[in-house]
């Protein structure tokens, strides 16, 4: 409890493909700014994680392992 | 109990039991935990009530009566409330993952030590005024009867957050594009463009800031802000269902500055900071968050004096 969990990074958005590498996060491609941020609410809402905008044109994606929705 | 010789004076054991059913029963009433929040809630604390009453009203009358057997059984049955607490535990444990905005770990032990405390205390009161009953008669006994009773709510109403902790509303809004702030206090990263908007739109805020060291040690306790965000969220509702993890309402210490305060942000149901900022004051200050008020180097500041 007073440990917050750690995080795993479940999925990268970008708009900026050079920013970003491939790891053990797979990476969703966006043509825009308006299409990254609805592609990050739709697996936020399908995975119940929580995003993280990064300002350099990508959103991380993280899911906590014990998370309590 | 019927072999005694002299015909047993039930006065005593009829006031001392009406006493400590109505100590019972007033801490039932006051009680601000949302729970028992159902009938059947109440009749089963109700019966506790009863036999702890019965219990701590019928020791003396079996031991002027001679009935030592009664009176030790009488005390095995009171080791039988040990129970109570394992079972408030488990019930509110697992209610834990039903609702939105957890209890926290820190407060359902707080409840569960209180619901074991008042059922003894319902005993004592009992057993206190029997004794005056059995010694000074009926009417000093009914006097030391209502004494009992407020003495015990006077001291088994422990300490609120209202008490330690300042608690004013603050305006809510986002810095460097989509850090969450309450007031100056940062509580978190909304990464999504749509929970900002929403934020902004419906959001609350509160700031708690500790009116000396001990309101301060209480705040750093981690127990104690959930067990607030899950009295706000009680009070005024959360726009919040699975699957939307950062629409929870939040309570977090203002770092990495650590000057002692906290924010409080939530997306309520109802827009109402008033029933908000009362249901945080009216938490209660869990036993957890009682510790060490000089260890952390941050409670020595001067500004918090």
């Amino acid at each position: 409890m007073a440990d917050a969990p750690t995080p795993i990074m479940f999925a990268i958005v970008t708009t900026r493909k050079e920013s970003v590498h491939g790891g053990m996060a797979p990476v969703f491609m966006a043509r825009d700014e308006p299409e990254r941020d609805r592609i990050a609410m739709w697996l936020c809402r399908i995975t119940n994680c929580i995003a993280h905008d990064l300002h350099n044109g990508t959103i991380v994606l993280t899911v906590n392992q014990a998370s309590n929705g | 109990m019927s072999s005694s010789s002299a015909p047993i004076d039930w006065s005593p054991m009829v006031i001392g039991f009406a006493a400590g059913f109505i100590s019972r029963l007033i801490s039932l009433r006051t009680g601000r935990t949302h729970y028992p929040g159902y009938p059947s809630g109440y009749i089963s604390q109700l019966a506790l009530a009863i036999i702890a009453a019965m219990i701590g009203s019928s020791v003396i009358v079996s031991l002027v009566g001679k009935e030592f057997t009664a009176a030790t059984f009488l005390t095995l049955a009171a080791t039988q409330f040990r129970d109570v607490r394992t079972t408030e535990r488990k019930t509110l444990e697992q209610e834990e993952d039903l609702i939105l905005v957890a209890r926290g770990a820190g407060y359902i032990e707080g409840i569960a030590i209180t619901y074991e405390a008042r059922n003894y205390l319902a005993m004592m009161v009992a057993l206190v005024t029997s004794v005056a009953t059995e010694y000074t008669g009926v009417v000093i006994g009914g006097v030391v009867g209502i004494i009992a009773i407020i003495i015990g709510e006077v001291y088994m109403s422990g300490p609120k957050i209202g008490d330690m902790i300042e608690v004013e509303p603050a305006k809510i809004h986002f810095e460097k594009g989509s850090l969450l702030y309450v007031g100056d206090v940062m509580m978190m990263e909304v990464g999504l463009p749509h929970s900002r908007e929403r934020y902004q739109k419906e959001g609350m805020g509160v700031l708690l800031t500790p009116k000396g060291r001990r309101g301060q040690a209480v705040l750093w306790n981690v127990a104690q802000r959930q067990a607030i965000s899950h009295e706000a969220a009680a009070a005024v509702g959360t726009q919040k269902d699975v699957g939307y993890p950062e629409q929870t309402p939040l309570c977090r210490m203002d770092m990495p500055k650590g000057s002692g305060r906290a924010g409080l942000s939530i997306l309520p149901v109802e827009h109402n900071m008033e029933a908000l900022i009362k249901a945080i004051k009216n938490t209660p200050v869990l036993e957890s968050g009682k510790w060490s008020a000089v260890t952390s180097p941050v409670l020595n500041r001067k500004e918090m004096e």
